[in-house]
């Protein structure tokens, strides 16, 4: 057998991995991440000048840095400390969940969009334009209604102009693609410098706060942003804002795989031709998932304003570029969105952490941060290319012809599989 | 003789599928050896393993003698295998010579530019040692479809091949052509080359061959000496038990007209004229067919019908409405079912299972999709009654479509348009790359809602498919029907005559009130075209 045979084994194995399969080889890939991580922080360390007692000690050597307090910074800092009492939720926790929550609506936009063939990467403009349309329309709200009252109507009010401006601004990358076979790559691409310069212009002009010397909006009211509830407001985290996260995988989830508008949105995605066979509009469903998508990604603009800054103030963190990650992480599946989010907040929030706690430079927290998402996400994307190959073998072969394998041998086969990796 | 290629024990496993199952064969030197097999026997699957395309799971690879091992088709091409495969891998804005020489062009000052003219001269030499008749001039794009072919044949011969694999040869040409071919293979075996060409028709394999090897289901079955065998004999070989050739068709009680097609004009992708001011009707309680070399304006006349294309001029009625506009789903839900040419790319979602490949076509139905919302215990309910009706393997709807086999991909499409309680039913080529057992069923299943009263357009390039079930017959040739026949009273001769755009009897009335029933409107659209 030779070795291109070989790793073809390995990826049509690795395509048809069980969902227990994958979670077991994603823990595994975590593991072994830190592990080599570990191995990094070790060298580094080694190569760094520190006084004898600042040193650790691991097998008779010092190191100028530890390992273990690295990563235990790293996770159980992200998550306020668990394990040592003391622990409160409106601490590091909340910052995570924060991160989390924006995430979620970062990453489902990019999801969407993947599942129906498209790459949207102006989630990040899409999320820009949705932050200054909610700043600007929440701010003239506030004149209107006040007190608790204001608080009900006016953030429900700041989500939905943050999802209509996202959404309209991802139409148009949207209709470009339907209508003039413009590649949405490029146009999101170049809508996101748009985005950047115009709301930068804006606010820096007709919206700009004369009280402030920085690019940004008058401050929103205290009841025009997001009520905190149980972790206290410290850390600028909301329950009612992750719990509109939640909210979303579950609608996005419900929609794609019990919807006709899902099914006509996953058809294109795989198999344009089958989709239009079955009576799909191409263009329509392109349409339409971008402006969706690109809703999502108003939506966290929405939160980033009325939940995080207070106001709208240029220079936008990178929340939809991240969004990417996560899709990717999570094989775009709205559910492994949620849990891929909340890595990549941990992971967010820790580096902080190790930061504050260590003399680890940050560029190699980085380093680790990188290696856990490589490590994560190489199998997913293995998975995908090995259903590639797959799907062209034995597609010829279908065309091609030959007689089917008896059950009992292929479910043999596929049984031995499970047993290795369950050892 | 001397054996020039050995196959030895050749097994080629895929996923779930063994494509060969210890196949032996032995091809002499200087003759013709067929490879016979219906869709989906292995053939192809074979001689990629001997053209190195495929690494067999087992089994040894013998050219003249010398056990080879191919990692790719260069290594092929190196120890003197050449394969021409069905669709040509011609450039075609490029001459005939350039085409020949390409990645081989004599160099000169050095290696630095190409020797066009010692290119020509090597291509005009070759011409004429084998006898072809190309033009080393021309550009591929304006010679016809069998002089590509040569072109094709003497590119592998450029480089060096004593064995050539010929893939389906004759599928793209007309029945002439076909005979040019067979000259032109037998010039090749007078001068020492070794010809292997995999066909699924009997009549070539006995007409061309010395040596024919028939395989089904994966494995060599026999290899015969092309005078010592019988057509009867074959048959029986490659479908393992005698075959039913007559198709048993009571005789049709048409209805109403169902579809009409007027003066219908559609371009291919390419803007090129497919179709060219074609008009049929087709009646409740018939099969129309329309057979034809493929390629020839069938695939874009049924899209425009279906809905997949729109058609430059003409007009198309479905039930009495004009719905030349409408879209594709409005079309199903009119009730038209359509059983696509190509069931990978269009009939079947291939990582869906079957319950999600049920609903293709019907997401937006009431009865599966009401108020946008699936139903998915009643689509699978669907699912598992077309599987059940239609003898699916395996049984299983959460089965993914790729992994079923092609004959079994198939009849769940069937199935799964069959049971939309169609009006109309296009049937594309319903039985390609379909084992025999499943073709009878299709055919059955066809016949049945003909009985029923539904209206059936029947494309096939298979000729004793569209002759045996068709009720009326048109034969298209470069976009325009040549004539509407009686498939009953026609010889298969003829037929191919009329395949190849030769109209035999010009003065033939019948034809003329059957094709442009509707005048008037073709008066009404006979202004647009120009």
């Amino acid at each position: 057998m030779s070795v291109g045979d070989r790793a073809r084994d390995v990826l049509a194995r690795l395509a048809d991995a069980s969902a227990t399969e994958r979670i077991l080889i994603s823990t595994a890939a975590l593991l072994l991440s830190i592990l080599v991580g570990a191995v990094l922080v070790l060298v580094a360390g080694r190569m760094t000048a520190c006084t004898p007692n600042e040193a650790v000690y691991y097998f008779g050597t010092g190191f100028c840095y530890d390992p273990i307090l690295v990563f235990d910074r790293l996770f159980l800092g992200a998550l306020g400390d668990p394990l040592s009492g003391g622990w409160s939720p409106d601490g590091q926790f909340s910052v995570t969940l924060r991160e989390t929550t924006l995430l979620i609506f970062a990453g489902l936009s990019v999801a969407l969009a993947f599942r129906a063939g498209i790459f949207n990467i102006g989630t990040q403009g899409q999320m820009v334009v949705g932050a200054l349309a909610t700043a600007v329309a929440v701010l003239w709200g506030a004149t209107l209604v006040s007190g608790v009252l204001g608080t009900v109507v006016l953030v429900p009010f700041g989500i939905l102009v943050g999802a209509v401006f996202g959404g309209l601004y991802g139409a148009i990358p949207g209709l470009l693609k339907a209508y003039a076979d413009a590649n949405e790559v490029i146009t999101t691409i170049m809508l996101n410098f748009i985005a950047t310069g115009v709301t930068l212009y804006l606010v820096s002009g007709v919206f700009k706060d004369p009280e402030s010397a920085a690019n940004q909006t008058v401050p929103l009211p205290e009841y025009a942003q997001f009520p905190t509830v149980l972790f206290g407001g410290r850390q600028d985290f909301s329950l009612v804002a992750l719990f509109f996260g939640l909210l979303a995988i579950a609608g996005l989830y419900y929609l794609l795989e019990h919807t006709a508008f899902g099914y006509d949105v996953r058809t294109s995605g795989i198999q344009p031709e089958a989709a239009e066979y079955s009576g799909v509009d191409a263009p329509r469903t392109v349409v339409a998932s971008l402006t969706l998508s690109g809703a999502l990604g108003g939506v966290a603009g929405a939160m980033y304003v009325m939940m995080i800054l207070g106001t709208f103030q240029t220079g936008v963190p990178s929340y939809g570029f991240d969004g990417i990650t996560v899709s990717i992480l999570a094989g775009n599946n709205p559910l492994g969105v949620g849990i891929a989010a909340l890595l990549f907040g941990v992971l967010k929030s820790g580096t902080t952490v190790v930061q504050f706690a260590t003399d680890v430079p940050p560029q190699l927290v980085g380093v680790l941060r990188g290696l856990i998402i490589l490590f994560v996400a190489m199998p997913e994307f293995f998975r995908l290319v090995g259903k590639r190959i797959t799907d062209t073998g034995s597609r010829a072969v279908a065309t091609d012809g030959g007689r089917p394998e008896p059950a009992a041998g292929s479910a043999g086969t596929s049984g031995d599989d499970g047993g290795e990796s369950d050892e | 003789m001397a054996t020039a290629v050995h196959l030895d024990g050749i097994t080629k496993r895929f996923p779930g599928v063994v494509a060969n199952d210890d196949v032996d064969l032995a091809v002499e030197r200087g003759t013709v050896h067929a490879l016979l097999g219906e869709n989906g026997a292995g053939k192809t699957t074979l001689m990629n393993v001997l053209y190195g395309l495929y690494e067999p799971t087992s089994g040894r690879v013998l050219v003249d003698e010398e056990v080879r091992s191919f990692d790719s088709p260069r290594d092929a091409i190196d120890a003197g295998v050449g394969m021409i495969h069905q669709h040509f891998m011609l450039v075609d804005p490029m001459t005939v010579t350039e085409n020949i020489t390409l990645g081989n062009e004599p160099r000169k000052w050095g290696g630095l530019a190409v020797d066009r003219a010692a290119a020509r001269e090597a291509v005009v030499e070759l011409s004429d040692r084998y006898g072809f008749d190309v033009d080393p001039d021309a550009r591929v794009e304006d010679i016809s479809v069998g002089e590509q072919q040569r072109v094709e044949i003497l590119k592998a011969l450029y480089r060096g091949a004593d064995v050539l694999i010929l893939d389906e040869p004759t599928a793209v040409l007309t029945p002439q052509e076909v005979e040019e071919l067979f000259g032109v293979l037998e010039e090749l075996t007078a001068q020492g080359k070794t010809i292997i060409f995999i066909t699924h028709k009997l009549g070539e394999a006995m007409r061309a061959a010395d040596d024919i090897t028939v395989l089904r289901d994966g494995r060599n079955v026999g290899s015969v000496k092309a005078d010592e065998t019988t057509r009867e004999d074959l048959a029986e070989l490659m479908v393992g038990r005698e075959v039913l050739l007559d198709v048993d068709r009571p005789p049709a009680e048409t209805g109403d007209v169902v579809a009409s097609v007027s003066n219908v004009v559609v371009d291919d992708d390419r803007g090129v004229r497919a179709v060219d001011d074609v008009s049929f009707d087709v009646r409740a309680g018939e099969v129309f067919g329309i057979a034809g070399v493929d390629g020839n304006g069938q695939s874009e006349l049924v899209e425009a019908l279906t809905g997949l294309r729109r058609p430059q001029h003409g007009r198309i009625e479905f039930l009495g409405d004009d719905v030349t506009t409408d879209s594709r789903r409005q079309r199903i839900e009119e009730g038209m079912a359509y059983i696509p040419e190509d069931r990978q790319e269009r009939g079947l979602v291939m990582d869906f299972d079957l319950t999600e490949n049920a609903l293709l076509g019907s997401q937006h139905s009431k009865e599966f999709g009401p108020n946008g919302r699936i139903d998915w215990p009643a689509t699978r309910a669907h699912a598992e009654a077309i599987i059940d009706e239609y003898d699916v393997r395996p049984p299983d709807a959460d089965a993914i479509s790729e992994s079923l086999s092609g004959g079994n991909q198939q009849k769940f499409i069937v199935g799964r348009e069959f049971e939309r309680d169609p009006e109309l039913v296009v049937a594309s080529h319903p039985t390609r790359g379909v084992d025999v057992g499943s073709i009878e069923f299709i055919h059955e299943r066809l016949l049945e809602l003909r009985q029923q009263g539904v209206a059936i357009l029947l494309v096939s390039s298979k000729l004793e498919e569209v002759q045996g079930l068709s009720d009326r017959l048109g034969v298209i040739y470069e976009g325009e029907f040549i004539d509407v026949v009686d498939p009953d009273e026609t010889t298969e001769e003829e037929l191919g005559l009329l395949m190849a755009g030769e109209h035999p009897d010009e003065d033939d009335a019948d034809v003329s009130t059957d094709a442009t029933e509707s005048g008037s409107a073709e008066a009404a659209t006979g202004g647009d075209r120009t």
